[in-house]
């Protein structure tokens, strides 16, 4: 079915600021499998001091930055909380990479024991690591009752805590959200958070369609996709998988 | 007694990596003998009769190194060199060790080393050199270094800590520029405006925000990246004055040229190698030349003969096709790379060899910095494009979603297959891309098929 009268909104936030990995793809594999069934898509792109109202998104992405611009991030943000909160609750689909994670929890906690406030819309806290997680990631995640493996790439000094909030997957090989409990991410109504770089969409096609379906859902508008041929994709992730977990188990 | 069996056992690893054919052996040397002794390159750099440079950055150590050791070459003075991009202190240590004599003595006048970023602090405390060049500073293989401003922090940290060391920087990147303030006498050098600014920059950029005080830069122009004529309207930080520019730039597609300025006169330049990266590197060479008191006329006909290292935009033919090899490693590196094509007769074939060791970086995210999405523009020049390499179906995904038709991506993860791929196509030309470990064994397969052409020919007479 053709829908190119349909125009899913999506939202880049700070895209200059937030650069950081590669994570930029993220918002390019949303609009080009949009695209290449047809669903019209507009990017928005908002910067520092810039006006929107999230509830007319469709799709938030938000990345991570090196320290400096994730103060300022912050800073930007937390003007913005509110609006935020009602599209979330709303069941706005967000997207939510390392440090654009860790700032939607309570708080992070710095090495030198400062606690620097998060958005606080999620149910979750960070505390500085002494070392790096870092290296490839393998994630068991459930997507519309299947269960999917999802790679990724992780380098995070902060590890994640979750409260009464479910994870985004389980860990099968590498470090998730703190080394320890086998969780990776944490997910909210429609937000997704993670630290998987990679970028996460573009090597995970089925996660990538599951977003672009609850995006449409929320607009009350038929969440079937046409198919695509993801050969490529498969190929890359079993390269991944085989290297973590062993042959035969990709 | 230490030395001499440090000397000893790295000479002797360094016969048996030879003898046994195992790789080129540019390392492991340095890493045995270092193990015996470590503070050997101490010892060395003591011996060394009239000074050290070290070249670092992110982009063009190589190269720029290179040049300085041909310039310092032809003046006839004798110097030790870590070519071949070997810039751990290991390789380091290698490079020494394969000049000394079995007793461990080095007869040189200059060590001229490259030296990785993240090497740098521990590698200048050793050697405690009398220059340093800083060619630039880009996004790199963030899961080993960790961020950009941690790079350029510890280098900064670095340096401070040095004494009676001069600096020679790039005037026209600002993560390079304000190193001045370590407070060391500096010659900086750079490019004046040319035709070919831009008013924007279209890539990632690093220094959009002000060292000294954190408020964004503005700019008059671009060359590259974050590369252009600076200046931070809050606290004034702004580009300095270049004692070496390079006047009326000429980026072509084989070859560059400008008018090189500096304090006492001016030489024409023309490089065998395109780009305006390559003019870049020849004034930071020039620049560092100066400073040992080298003929700037005869450094100038030093750089115009000068021919890349493997792998730095370096030129084959398979039968009639022309083919050009190019070492990537990050996005700057890499559009410049694709920004080649253009230059290439129509249709390309392409490979990209993407390996994932330390070497070239363990994360592989850095693919989506590239400007692959430029290549949707220059659809009609591309044939095919092979993808290789430990993660060459990583690549292909990349290809596929900066809007490559599916018909034209090859994904072969057997090297050799993939570059007698990519020389059999049906193209007028290739060009072959690869990241570190995966450019020697891209460029032993190419040797097998293809003639390397030495002379630079076709420049332009300077008469």
């Amino acid at each position: 079915m053709p829908r190119e009268s349909v125009l899913l909104k999506v939202c880049h936030l700070y895209p200059d600021l937030l650069n950081l990995y590669g994570d930029r793809g993220n918002v390019m594999a949303f609009v080009r499998r949009c695209r290449w069934r047809g669903i019209g898509v507009e990017v928005v792109a908002v910067d520092l001091g810039d006006e929107v109202d999230f509830r007319e998104m469709d799709f938030l992405f938000l990345g991570g930055g090196s320290d400096r611009e994730q103060g300022l991030m912050a800073r930007d943000l937390v003007r913005r909380r509110e609006c935020l909160r009602e599209a979330i609750e709303d069941g706005l689909v967000v997207l939510a990479i390392c440090g654009g994670y860790q700032l939607l929890g309570r708080y992070y906690r710095s090495a030198d024991g400062r606690t620097i406030p998060g958005l606080d819309l999620l149910d979750f806290y960070t505390e500085a690591g002494a070392s790096r997680l870092i290296g490839n990631v393998a994630v068991e995640v459930v997507i519309e009752g299947e269960r999917v493996k999802v790679t990724g790439f992780e380098n995070h000094a902060g590890r994640t805590y979750l409260g009464r909030i479910a994870p985004f997957g389980r860990v099968l090989a590498g470090h998730g959200n703190n080394g320890r409990d086998g969780t990776e991410g944490a997910r909210y109504k429609n937000v997704f958070c993670s630290y998987l770089h990679g970028p996460l969409l573009p090597k995970n096609p089925r996660l990538t369609d599951h977003l672009i379906s609850l995006a449409l859902r929320r607009r009350g508008l038929p969440a079937e996709l046409t198919p695509l041929d993801d050969g490529l994709e498969a190929a890359a992730s079993e390269v991944m998988l085989r290297r973590l977990l062993g042959p035969g188990k990709a | 007694m230490r030395v001499l069996l440090a000397v000893l056992a790295g000479k002797i690893v360094a016969w048996l990596v030879r003898f046994l054919k195992r790789g080129r052996g540019s390392s492991l040397p340095g890493l045995v003998a270092l193990k015996i002794h470590p503070r050997l390159l101490s010892h060395f750099v003591r011996q060394v009769r009239r000074g050290v440079v070290m070249v670092t950055g992110t982009n063009g150590k190589t190269t720029t190194n290179n040049m300085l050791a041909r310039m310092v070459a032809d003046a006839g003075l004798r110097a030790v060199v870590n070519a071949e991009g070997a810039n751990l202190v290991t390789g380091i240590a290698t490079a020494f060790i394969r000049a000394a004599s079995w007793r461990g003595r080095i007869f040189c006048d200059y060590a001229l080393l490259e030296v990785d970023e993240a090497t740098f602090p521990r590698a200048a405390a050793q050697v405690r050199p009398g220059a340093v060049v800083v060619t630039n500073f880009f996004r790199d293989q963030l899961d080993r270094y960790g961020e950009l401003d941690r790079t350029v922090a510890l280098i900064r940290d670095a340096l401070a800590d040095l004494e009676n060391v001069r600096l020679i920087l790039n005037a026209d990147d600002p993560l390079v520029a304000q190193l001045a303030a370590t407070g060391h006498a500096a010659t900086f050098y750079g490019l004046g405006r040319h035709a070919e600014v831009s008013p924007t920059s279209t890539a990632a950029r690093e220094g959009r925000f002000c060292p000294f005080c954190g408020h964004a830069l503005t700019y008059d122009y671009y060359h590259y990246s974050q590369l252009g004529n600076f200046r931070c309207p809050s606290c004034g930080f702004s580009r300095p004055r270049a004692q070496v520019e390079g006047e009326g730039v000429f980026a072509g597609a084989r070859y560059s040229r400008c008018r090189l300025r500096y304090p006492g006169g001016t030489q024409e330049l023309v490089l065998g190698q395109p780009g305006l990266y390559n003019l870049y590197n020849a004034l930071a060479a020039f620049a560092a030349g100066l400073f040992l008191g080298l003929d700037p006329a005869r450094m100038a006909g030093s750089l115009s003969s000068y021919l890349p290292a493997t792998g730095r935009m370096e030129r084959f033919r398979c039968g009639e096709k022309p083919v050009l090899l190019n070492l990537v490693k990050n996005p700057t590196g890499f559009n410049e790379g694709l920004r080649a094509l253009l230059h290439l007769d129509p249709p390309v074939d392409l490979l990209i060899a993407l390996n994932d060791n330390d070497a070239d970086g363990r994360d592989v995210s850095w693919i989506w910095d590239v400007d692959f999405e430029m290549l949707e523009g220059m659809q009609e020049r591309i044939n095919l494009i092979f993808c290789t390499g430990q993660r060459g179906e990583e690549m292909a995904v990349r290809l596929k979603y900066a809007g490559v038709p599916l018909g034209k991506i090859v994904t072969e993860g057997r090297m050799e297959e993939a570059v007698r791929g990519v020389l059999r196509a049906s193209g007028s030309s290739a060009c072959l891309l690869a990241t570190y470990t995966a450019l020697w064994p891209v460029e032993r397969i190419l040797c097998r098929y293809a003639q390397r052409e030495r002379a630079p020919e076709g420049l332009p007479s300077l008469s």
